[in-house]
């Protein structure tokens, strides 16, 4: 399964848009085209989108194998704002894969992008996005890993492992052993909940002050 | 579009509604830890998942305020704990704190109302919550059996709460009086005196003259009770019956005595004294051994308007002054009792039982100058004395029925029973049961009928159901023999019954007339309070409560051939027939005693003295919990309704 997976979404596998499926292409204009939404609005008239992401295959081999999102309005993870796809079984299918690719294009629909350490996910999205669909994805990011030291100093000062903030921030019944995707982006949505209301307690109150907020943390913890 | 687009799109959609399926199975997960979703069924569960959102609330956060308007959702709890606080200065529900766990859901109550929540439900800790929109809910409440069962009951414990908190509103106005709901088992007598049957009189009557007492009960070897013996039997059965003292005491005793399992309580006790003018009731334990006996004395004991002197006083009343002060004295014992916690259809059947007692006497008063021997007749109750369910103030509905002995002439008859009966009504009317506007009375001509008319003028409503037929077949089809010979009442029920069963018209007539009246209950505020004209902003518990179960408990009565004209009794036999679920008619008669209760509270705490309590009662004079169940009590009303509706086709 890696072997084709990897063929279809590794290294060397792109093919740029011009040899896009036209209904993938129209898909992709249309996203490229849409207005991405404010971001300065406060969290609760913000639309999040949780996203985890499935590899398969060890280290610098590793590749997608699913990408999972939930939608987050009002606070809330709403579950008819959910998407899932899995690339595993899709390797005699190009076209599909690009359509599911171009699917979880319209789904996020631009709104910022939350995940727990940022880099290994959104590398692993913005090579496929690439290599397939010629995009160059690169959303807003939020990342749960640098954010949540930053918003919860008494908890830990610095990033520590997913678990260990499941543990100290008591989210019950999650914590330990492999998560599947969903579950996982299940305890990160919990997290990110618990996040928001710590945010606005600290008067971050809009999603660009939070994607800023993120991206100082990751800078200003990496110069450190 | 294109067919590519449309591929696109339908990708889309498909990788949303398996990111849909994979949340819920979560959360399916979830409920299948925790009652009642642990037996509910998988679509049930399914429907949950899909439409339940998660949320969380910091410590500290107020997750539901009374403030905060009509509910919109129902919430479980996932994790964290919630505090549920009493709102307001008055406390609503037994419990002013409560702390709900994972697994626990709330505000059950207001979002089935659709109402805003009466406690303040604050997140103790951390919590996460699933949240199910309230129009989610009432879907899964229809849907699921074992939801709705698990939201009825939870209902029915508030009804309980309020009933509790009723009872505690009349403690505090009555004096302290140790409660009628103790069980038997702790009052009276514990080691009653007792001799075998085979032994001689001579000897029974050494045993009680030894031990001091003035009874005896007599029991088999194996200690159940066969008869009992007091002085009053030494009289009639021994001394004046010329019976041996070597005879055996079970010639002299009075057989077949009246028994009640220690469990009964101090009110049934009660009634059974009253109901069957006995003043000692044995009580057994479950294989029916004797285990105690309870006396008037007793039970005197524990009233201070005792029963026995009520009752003393109105069989031996020597005029109708006296009575009036016992009808007086009944409405005393009736609130003493409201007070200790009596619910309501027992209380109204007790009521019932006492100013039986009392028309009685009147009658006897009435008989020593009007003399019908060698005449079959009978006194008849109407309506909600004849259903013995009668409130504090119930004007009277009466009426005689008689069989003319050959040879005589009817008429003649009727003129000497209707100068009786006029005066039996006035007498009624100055002991506190007003005079009937509708003339229902015995003194009317129209219904003071030989045996052979009251058939005849039944047969007539139910061939012909007019209005004014389906009106009178509402109040006369619940009559009771109150006095005098039995059986002619007998028959005539067996008549109606006959008739009625064989008539599936009149009852579909009369389930059309029932369903005209529908329950007060607004699609945009909780209550309809501009029915009644002349009374803005009230609502007649009897008219848009009472009756619409009473209607259609006479019509299933009447449609499964049942006897009794009690309403409760009748539902729940009805019910037992014509095999309806116990717990829907459970729930529907909680609902009607919830009104009942309210009605009495109403009469007695709001009735002027000397004037007749009436049945409007403002909502807005309400407290919270007594609304919502008062709400919750007319959708039963309601739900009955739709029954009816259906049983009988009527659209």
């Amino acid at each position: 399964m890696v072997g084709g997976l990897k063929r279809l979404l590794g290294r060397g596998a792109a093919k740029g848009p011009a040899g896009l499926d036209a209904g993938v292409r129209a898909t992709v204009e249309a996203w490229r085209a849409s207005p991405a939404p404010s971001l300065d609005d406060a969290h609760f008239l913000t639309r999040y989108v949780l996203v985890d992401v499935a590899t398969a295959g060890q280290g610098g081999d590793a590749v997608l194998a699913g990408i999972v999102g939930l939608g987050v309005r009002a606070g809330a993870i709403l579950p008819g704002d959910a998407f899932a796809c899995d690339f595993a079984g899709a390797e005699s299918d190009p076209v599909a894969v690009d359509r599911n690719l171009a699917a979880f294009l319209t789904y996020a629909d631009k709104a910022p992008l939350v995940t727990f350490h940022s880099p290994f996910v959104a590398g692993h999205l913005h090579k496929v996005y690439s290599e397939r669909l010629g995009v160059d994805f690169q959303p807003r990011w939020i990342d749960l890993a640098w954010l949540l030291p930053s918003l919860f100093p008494e908890k830990a000062a610095k990033p520590v492992a997913l678990d260990d903030w499941l543990e100290m921030l008591g989210i019950v019944g999650s914590a330990g052993g492999r998560r599947d995707t969903m579950t996982n982006a299940l305890v990160l949505g919990r997290l990110f909940q618990m996040l928001l209301v710590r945010a606005n307690d600290k008067d971050v109150t809009t999603a660009q002050q939070l994607v800023e907020e993120s991206q100082a943390a990751t800078r200003l913890r990496r110069t450190i | 579009m294109s067919t590519e687009n449309q591929v696109a799109v339908e990708a889309e959609t498909a990788l949303r509604e398996q990111g849909s399926r994979r949340m819920a199975g979560s959360t399916q997960a979830f409920l299948k830890l925790h009652a009642p979703f642990d037996k509910m069924a998988p679509e049930a569960l399914q429907l949950f998942a899909e439409k339940a959102q998660l949320s969380f609330y910091p410590e500290g956060a107020r997750i539901v305020t009374p403030e905060s308007g009509p509910v919109r959702f129902f919430y479980l709890i996932e994790s964290g704990k919630v505090q549920a606080r009493q709102a307001g200065e008055v406390a609503v529900t037994e419990y002013s704190v409560l702390t709900l766990s994972p697994g626990e859901s709330f505000p059950i109550g207001a979002v089935t109302a659709g109402r805003p929540s009466t406690n303040l439900y604050l997140a103790l800790e951390d919590t996460f919550c699933y949240q199910l929109p309230a129009e989610d809910f009432l879907t899964l409440m229809a849907t699921s059996r074992e939801f709705n069962l698990f939201c009825t009951r939870y209902i029915a414990s508030l009804l309980n709460q309020s009933r509790q908190q009723l009872q505690q509103q009349f403690a505090q106005r009555a004096s302290e009086q140790q409660t009628l709901n103790s069980p038997l088992s702790g009052i009276g007598s514990r080691s009653p005196v007792t001799v075998s049957p085979d032994i001689p009189v001579r000897q029974a009557l050494e045993t009680m003259s030894a031990a001091g007492v003035g009874s005896l009960v007599i029991a088999g070897e194996d200690r159940k009770p066969v008869g009992v013996f007091t002085r009053s039997d030494l009289l009639d059965r021994v001394v004046l019956a010329d019976l041996p003292q070597s005879a055996p005491i079970s010639q002299a005793m009075s057989p077949a005595p009246f028994m009640l399992e220690e469990q009964a309580t101090a009110y049934d006790a009660m009634l059974a004294m009253a109901t069957h003018g006995i003043r000692h009731v044995l009580v057994t334990d479950a294989e029916g051994r004797l285990s105690g006996v309870v006396s008037e004395r007793d039970l005197f004991a524990l009233q201070r308007v005792g029963l026995r002197q009520i009752r003393q006083a109105i069989e031996s009343a020597p005029d109708v002054e006296s009575l009036r002060q016992s009808a007086s004295d009944v409405r005393q014992l009736a609130f003493n009792m409201l007070a200790q916690g009596v619910g309501a259809g027992q209380l109204t059947q007790f009521i019932s039982a006492l100013n039986d007692a009392l028309t009685k006497r009147i009658l006897q008063l009435n008989l020593e100058r009007h003399h019908f021997d060698g005449i079959e007749w009978a006194w008849l109750a109407f309506g909600s004395e004849g259903r013995d369910e009668q409130t504090f103030s119930t004007d009277q509905d009466n009426g005689i029925v008689f069989a003319v002995p050959e040879g005589q002439a009817a008429d003649a008859i009727k003129e000497r029973f209707l100068a009786f009966a006029l005066e039996v009504n006035k007498d009624l009317d100055r002991c506190g049961f007003p005079l009937c506007k509708g003339n229902i009375m015995a003194s009317n001509p129209q219904w003071c009928l030989t045996l052979e008319q009251w058939k005849e003028q039944f047969t007539q409503w139910i061939r012909m159901p007019q209005p004014e037929a389906l009106l009178n077949a509402s109040i006369f089809f619940d009559f009771r023999c109150l006095y005098g010979k039995a059986e002619l009442a007998e028959s005539m029920r067996r008549h109606l019954l006959a008739q009625t069963a064989a008539n599936g018209l009149f009852l579909q007539a009369m389930a059309r007339n029932a369903l005209d009246v529908e329950p007060p209950l607004g699609k945009l505020r909780d209550f309809l309070t501009d029915l009644e004209p002349g009374h803005p902003g009230k609502i007649d518990l009897k008219k848009y409560g009472i009756r619409i179960f009473v209607d259609v408990a006479r019509i299933y009565a009447l449609a499964a051939g049942v006897h009794n004209t009690n309403s409760v009794q009748r539902l729940r036999i009805a019910a037992q027939r014509l095999s309806i679920r116990e717990e829907e008619i459970n729930a529907i008669l909680e609902g009607l005693d919830f009104i009942q209760l309210l009605r009495l509270r109403h009469q007695y705490l709001e009735g002027e003295p000397g004037r007749q309590g009436d049945n409007l009662i403002n909502p807005d004079d309400l407290n919270e919990l007594d609304r919502r169940i008062l709400k919750e009590s007319f959708r039963q009303a309601r739900k009955i309704q739709s029954r009816l509706k259906l049983d009988y086709q009527v659209h």
